[in-house]
């Protein structure tokens, strides 16, 4: 889904070369000069001829990886064989083989703020600690405090590094700008103002729909946590060893999000997830959404949306003074049953090493090294459209400000997402008030702790 | 010469090759039994051993007995899978048949082109589920999808097909129709050319033709056949998983979550291996009981 076609691959690559992020070419090829004189000593061709099993995920960052894998495999001699799954088969996947302790994964993508805790209690995570420490599988160059803080402790359980963060991403705030100013609307300032931006811009253009965001259940917690978490409510309660639902400013959260699906988003919006939020978004048929800051590249490809559309984090509460964005990084983790960690630990250097991630910046991977973030060739590159400069600075908020904590206090996190997904549906639907709706999926999150 | 040939000579080969016949029998059943049970025994076994235990991820199995299965009756989700498996099995175990039997009795009469429209026929059956998941999304999304958009050009409001709890299994079971009937039209077709010539020459001797030949003729001799249809279709129906898994998700709601789907759910996105065993096996249970039901009407039936 994530993978550019050719002609467009082409086009893309011809506008960097030509108009060009110099200054990113610059940084990688500066990187990438530097690295042979640091590394001189490091040997990279330890594991030649030896093949690791990685199962990703169908993200941007899987597919880039995919298609540069010849890359590591010049530069190691260690073959990948990659199998991309989406995130639910790419699980179910995992719990086969690691359930039967299998050596069959070597490497595979985990979101530890969801299932960490419980893969760690399993011990399906190989700690990266002695390898790190080690000069003979560490390249000089490799630093680990070049990571966002942040990133780092969601890869740690207990003083144990179980993977190194991949990239940063979080729900953003994506508003059609052409839209607003034709229907005469003001770009929201507050959370509030989004119901009032969204009622007129329906009275304006019907033919549009004036807002979108997923509505299947277990997809609902993403974009609708900042939504809570603005009103001033929360998923724990205050002092939070309680689900939190039901306090009255999460149910004014909840209220506004459904409201803006049922009343202002596409029909059968409870089905919709990333999909068809970004089809809708990128073929210019809404006006506004609350969608991962991953889809950007996604959304760019289509015609006109790299002048039309707006980008910041969710805007903040106007009652509660609040805001407090989502924001957190996939990470890469070596499993502990693998027979050929070595090799592995060598494929995650390479994966999360900066001339990487500079590379992946021109795909709508943020990067997880500050180093790449705030190197000259970020900045060359978000200095050609306003557009890309604000989803830097959107991205570099929530890297910064971003909670990855949207659950109930329980290690069971998809769990509570399908029961918070299902009270917002129940709203959406009609079936229940949003005090019933939260109430009610309390009452269920409190029998998972 | 073969009237001097001792007794004994003849008699020991006869011995030799009654041993041999019994020894070969049992030596060459094992491998059959050591697959069945490697294959099926033990998976079933160990699935009813989980079933028995809390294990979940990250935890240490602990025996509980059947807690995992009262635990399912108590389950108002499980409860609402069950009932959502029974209604869509209903709707589109009736539709295929009537839908499969007309077909069968349409191909039944093609005499132009008779291979080509056959295998145009049989195409949807040959679809993997995931293309058919699909294509149900692209082609029923109430805001995307194509039927919605044709429905707006003639002045129809967009209807919610799967994004609606009331209309979601109608849907659902209208795609799996749309893949599946002609697979029930192919056994028709096949039931049909078996049956006596005869039996049909009698009946216009005696006037019944028409409807009143395939009501009180043809339909009775058919019987076996769509029964064995519904069998075939009854074990997939049961287990209904691929098309909710990639056009639902068991949404709207719960509204299309079948008890295929809630296993799947508790097993490999809550990690609850104990819970889901119960649940998988519960749902075993109910096919073989339905097999069991359509054998013994099977049985019944059969001329």
């Amino acid at each position: 889904m994530t993978t550019m076609p050719r002609a467009r691959a082409s086009t893309r690559s011809r506008t960097v070369g030509r108009r060009g992020p110099a200054a990113l070419a610059g940084l990688i090829a500066c990187l990438a000069g530097a690295a042979p004189a640091a590394a001189e000593g490091f040997d990279w061709k330890r594991y030649d001829g030896q093949t690791i099993n990685l199962v990703l995920t169908n993200h941007p960052w899987g597919n880039a990886v995919r298609e540069m894998a010849q890359q590591f495999t010049d530069k190691t001699g260690i073959k990948l064989r990659i199998e991309i799954l989406n995130e639910d088969p790419q699980r179910a996947r995992l719990n086969t083989l690691l359930q039967a302790k299998s050596s069959d994964v070597d490497v595979y993508i985990s979101l530890k703020i969801r299932e960490g805790a419980v893969y760690n209690k399993a011990g399906w995570y190989a700690d990266v600690t002695p390898m790190l420490n080690d000069p003979g599988q560490t390249a000089p160059e490799f630093k680990l405090d070049d990571f966002g803080a942040g990133l780092i402790r969601n890869e740690t359980f207990g003083g144990k590094l179980t993977g190194l963060p991949i990239n940063v991403e979080g729900p953003l705030f994506y508003w059609r700008k052409d839209i607003f100013a034709k229907c005469n609307v003001a770009v929201p300032e507050y959370l509030e103002d989004i119901l009032d931006a969204a009622r007129k811009i329906k009275a304006c253009d019907p033919s549009i729909n004036a807002w979108a965001a997923r509505g299947v259940r277990n997809a609902v917690p993403y974009p609708m946590a900042a939504f809570v978490f603005n009103s001033g409510g929360g998923f724990k309660s205050v002092d939070g060893t309680k689900p939190g639902l039901c306090r009255p400013e999460s149910v004014a959260g909840l209220t506004l999000y459904t409201d803006l699906l049922k009343d202002y988003g596409p029909v059968g919006a409870t089905n919709h997830s990333f999909p068809q939020v970004v089809e809708l978004l990128g073929q210019g048929k809404v006006a506004m959404t609350h969608e991962s800051s991953n889809e950007f590249s996604n959304i760019m490809k289509y015609p006109g949306r790299e002048d039309d559309l707006g980008i910041k984090i969710l805007p903040k509460g106007k009652a509660s003074g609040v805001s407090q964005p989502i924001g957190f990084g996939w990470g890469l983790s070596i499993s502990e049953y693998s027979r050929r960690k070595g090799p592995s630990w060598y494929f995650l250097q390479w994966a999360t090493s900066p001339e990487m991630q500079a590379t992946l910046v021109d795909r709508g991977v943020a990067p997880s090294r500050t180093s790449v973030f705030e190197g000259e060739g970020m900045r060359a590159w978000a200095s050609q459209k306003p557009v890309r400069q604000q989803w830097v600075t959107a991205v570099s908020e929530i890297s910064r400000r971003g909670t990855g904590d949207y659950a109930s206090p329980t290690d069971r996190v998809p769990e509570t997402r399908e029961i918070i997904g299902r009270a917002a549906q129940e709203v959406v639907l009609g079936q229940k008030t949003p005090q019933q709706a939260a109430c009610d999926a309390d009452a269920a999150l409190l029998k998972l702790q | 010469m073969s009237t001097i040939a001792s007794p004994a000579v003849t008699i020991a080969p006869e011995r030799a090759r009654r041993g041999q016949h019994k020894i070969s029998f049992s030596w060459m059943v094992w491998p059959a039994v050591a697959f069945v049970v490697l294959m099926m025994v033990f998976p079933l076994v160990y699935a009813a051993w989980i079933s028995l235990q809390d294990a979940s991820l990250g935890t240490e199995p602990r025996f509980v007995g059947l807690d995992n299965y009262l635990n399912l009756a108590s389950d108002p989700e499980f409860l609402n899978a069950f009932g959502v498996t029974w209604l869509l099995y209903g709707v589109a175990l009736t539709m295929q048949l009537v839908l499969g039997t007309w077909l069968g009795i349409v191909l039944n009469g093609v005499k132009t082109a008779r291979h080509l429209v056959r295998t145009i026929a049989i195409t949807p059956f040959m679809m993997p589920p995931v293309v058919v998941g699909m294509l149900a999304i692209v082609i029923l999304d109430p805001s995307v999808g194509i039927v919605n958009w044709l429905l707006g050009t003639v002045g129809v409001g967009p209807l919610l097909w799967l994004a609606s709890p009331r209309w979601v299994l109608l849907s659902v079971a209208l795609v799996d129709t749309w893949q599946w009937a002609p697979f029930v039209g192919l056994i028709v077709l096949g039931g049909l050319q078996s049956l006596p010539a005869s039996v049909f020459e009698a009946a216009e001797v005696d006037g019944v033709i028409g409807w009143r030949r395939f009501v009180y003729v043809t339909l009775p001799l058919l019987g076996p056949t769509l029964l064995t249809a519904a069998v075939l279709r009854s074990v997939d129906l049961l287990r209904f998983f691929d098309l909710v898994f990639i056009a639902t998700r068991g949404g709207p709601g719960n509204a299309s979550t079948t008890m295929n789907m809630y296993a799947y759910q508790q097993g490999f996105e809550f990690s609850r291996f104990g819970h889901a065993s119960a649940a998988m096996l519960t749902l075993s249970l109910v096919v073989l009981c339905t097999v069991m039901v359509f054998a013994r009407l099977r049985r019944a039936l059969s001329y």
